[in-house]
């Protein structure tokens, strides 16, 4: 590995191989398959307790200490107390649109799309408590002492605001989210601080704001540009074009769209490239400094590498995605300073009893 | 640090009845280097040379297989942490609980029996998933289903096409397959749509554009009379019930591969509830003396796509899968003779207008 020959040892190594993981990949969804999805709450413990303990933090590995059945229960109460209700009133919306009230249909959606969207809140907060709430690291753990209704509408209304901004002050509502998130946060017996700003992602992101419009316009003209010669090569309106014709703007049609969102996920990943490293550059726990150092281009890699892997394998690959994930993760995170492990000691926080339910009823990620 | 113990007699142990181990007490993040010594059925860790308190063996909890290096916690102290770092002894491995890997039921029956146990456990929910819906939907009393209907469709379909000469149409052609059913509720909709559907609740709603399509009434009489199969059958209120069992039970599968299997489990029984209406269709034009002949040309038409308007005719195949099959089951249930057409032409003629003063009254408005 790269890490050992460097002259300054990193704080984060990453000591997992595919090869090792492998077993548990495959295992793991023989499992999921055969119990028709319900191992797969023990099958993601088992990938993390695995990832975990391949993580080195200065001295020692880290210890994922959830179990499957928390995750299981966290999904079952998530079930019956938010999937469930949403599906009879969804049930109950269609019979309102079927006999014409738009009106209330609409009133109906908005309203739940607001609760969801305090709810999302929530669950993003409480997914990283109980995230840290079982990583381990010489013996002691993370948590919070807040539940996570307060970022919940801190989340709901900042979120408004982004949306009312035509999501101009989106970067300015994920830097205050961030921070709020990991103020409450602590491992041990200290405190993560934070103070991500979004001046510094701005421009990036009008980067990211405008280029949808300039690549639209750009095909537009391009449209405009083959039609063009399209006439100059006899195509009269109305007659069928030939069938060369036909092919050669199907192609074209292929080509724009790649195109299109290939620089749109560039320019994207450049974006969140630079929200990251502000993000958890601005993030410090006791006298350690936290750094991200995955570049554009690190992003690019990563997504285009899983999307093959899940294409190529059709879809197979798919199990691999969590490891690539973390590693990249970990590979590229930095910290700086030190610890004073003689007075670290246990987190006095309440650790929370189920896994991420409401996350997963969401499917939303949880940093 | 840990307070000494009282009765620490442990010192100067011979080095191959323990190990030397990683501690962590869980209470400081304090990294301490002890030698693991065995006394009875209980460990002691001693550091420096102090032996700290006695540690019961039974309330080791066992770490991971999955973890690379065998380590133990504590029953009651999170946090507290005995690492093996390297190799633990075979003769101390023997008195230690063993790790745990895929969890607590794989870990004791062994992966592939596990897998075996899992599959038919499996098989056996999936066939009870997919058959109770057609004893439940049975029991579901008809108000219940109506009273579905009405919260799930409104008055979808009540307010069809109006002209009267055409609604008069509709019944005769409706008392016609179906004597014996006073309660029967058809209408026709005007959307250009080639299909027929049956909604929660037991109303059959027939689109314009199948009127349309559709070449003698006793093409419509086939069609319609298969969905009465389906109301006889309640396979609406079973597909409800099965669509719900299998989202309940799929529904721990991430994502898409819980959507695709169930898709395919429903598409799946939905053909044998498809070759049932047909097969009460069949016996319902039969008593009514009503040719099957013209059926199974519709169904031959529309497994062929109709000039210029597949995808309107698509709509059907989409819900009443087409093949070559339901048009030969048709054909040979034809007799001999003594059949009569389904409506006189004057009637028919009413019937492909029973839209003619109606607009479309569905504004698809979101
Ligand atoms: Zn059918």
């Amino acid at each position: 590995m790269t890490d050992e020959t460097r002259a300054e040892p990193r704080a984060f190594r990453f000591r997992g191989t595919w090869q090792d993981y492998a077993p548990i990949a495959f295992t793991n969804l023989l499992l999921t398959i055969v119990t028709l999805g319900i191992y797969s709450f023990w099958g993601r413990a088992r990938t993390r307790r695995y990832l975990w303990s391949r993580t080195i933090f200065i001295d020692d590995r880290l210890e994922w200490t959830g179990t499957g059945l928390e995750l299981f229960v966290g999904y079952i109460l998530a079930f019956l107390f938010f999937v469930l209700p949403f599906g009879i009133i969804n049930l109950v919306l269609q019979g309102v649109l079927m006999r014409g009230h738009q009106g209330a249909a609409a009133l109906l959606v908005g309203v739940l799309y607001l609760i969801a969207l305090f709810l999302i809140g929530v669950a993003r907060f409480r997914a990283l408590r109980y995230r840290l709430s079982r990583t381990l690291w010489h013996g002691i753990r993370g948590g919070s002492d807040r539940q996570g209704v307060a970022y919940g509408w801190s989340w709901f209304w900042r979120s408004l605001v982004a949306t009312l901004t035509a999501y101009l002050m989106m970067p300015w509502s994920m830097a205050r989210l961030w921070n709020e998130r990991w103020n409450t946060m602590s491992f041990g017996s200290l405190h993560f601080r934070s103070d991500a700003r979004w001046q510094p992602v701005f421009g990036r992101f009008m980067l990211f704001y405008l280029a949808p419009v300039v690549l639209f316009f750009a095909i537009l003209a391009m449209i405009a540009i083959g039609i063009g010669a399209g006439m100059m090569a006899g195509i009269k309106p109305g007659a069928p074009p030939p069938a060369g014709a036909i092919v050669t703007f199907a192609l074209l049609g292929i080509a724009f769209y790649l195109v299109f969102f290939g620089v749109l996920g560039v320019i994207a990943a450049a974006f969140f490239s630079a929200f990251f490293r502000e993000a958890v550059g601005a993030t410090s726990l006791g006298d350690l400094e936290f750094g991200f150092e995955a570049r554009t281009m690190d992003w690019v890699k990563l997504f285009v590498g899983n999307y093959a892997l899940v294409i190529f394998t059709f879809g197979v690959g798919y199990i691999f995605v969590p490891y690539r994930n973390w590693a990249f993760f970990i590979r590229h995170l930095a910290a700086y300073g030190s610890v004073a492990i003689d007075t670290l000691t246990q987190s006095q926080t309440r650790a929370p009893g189920q896994g991420e339910g409401l996350l997963d009823a969401f499917d939303v990620g949880a940093f | 640090m840990s307070a000494p113990s009282e009765g620490g007699a442990a010192t100067g142990a011979a080095p191959d009845d323990g190990a030397t181990v990683w501690h962590y007490d869980g209470v400081s993040a304090l990294r301490r280097r002890a030698r693991l010594l065995v006394e009875g059925d209980a460990l002691v860790l001693v550091e420096d040379g102090v032996a700290g308190a006695r540690v019961p063996i039974a309330d080791l909890v066992p770490g991971h297989a999955d973890a690379g290096a065998a380590s133990f916690g504590l029953k009651g102290r999170p946090g507290w942490r005995i690492d093996f770092a390297g190799p633990v002894p075979p003769a101390l491995r023997a008195r230690l609980p063993g790790a745990v890997r895929y969890g607590g039921w794989v870990d004791r029956l062994g992966l592939w029996r596990a897998a075996t146990a899992f599959a038919a456990v499996a098989a056996v929910v999936v066939v009870i998933v997919l058959r109770t819906p057609a004893m439940v939907a049975r029991l579901v009393p008809a108000s219940v289903e109506r009273q579905l209907g009405e919260t799930m469709v409104g008055d979808f379909g009540r307010r069809g096409c109006t002209d009267a000469a055409g609604r008069a149409a509709l019944a005769t052609l409706a008392h016609r397959i179906d004597p014996d059913a006073p309660r029967l509720e058809v209408d026709v909709v005007k959307l250009p749509m080639v299909n027929a559907v049956t909604l929660p609740g037991g109303r059959i709603v027939v689109f314009d554009g199948l009127i349309q399509a559709a070449r003698s009434p006793d093409e419509v009489a086939g069609v319609v009379a298969h969905e009465i199969g389906h109301v006889r059958h309640r396979d609406v209120m079973e597909g409800l019930l099965r669509q719900f069992g299998l989202s309940v039970l799929l529904g721990g599968m991430e994502g898409h591969v819980g959507g695709y299997t169930n898709t395919i489990l429903a598409t799946a029984y939905s053909h044998d509830a498809e070759a049932k209406a047909d097969g009460y269709a069949i016996q319902l034009l039969r008593d009514a003396k009503v040719s099957p002949l013209p059926t199974a040309t519709f169904f031959d038409r529309l497994g062929r796509g109709g000039p210029g308007k597949a995808e309107r005719m698509l709509a059907y195949l989409a819900t009443h899968p087409v093949s070559a099959d339901r048009a030969r089951r048709f054909r040979q249930s034809a007799l001999a003779g003594g059949y009569a057409p389904a409506l006189a032409p004057a009637q028919w003629q009413a019937l492909r207008g029973i839209c003619r003063g109606d607009t479309d009254r569905i504004d698809w408005r979101f």
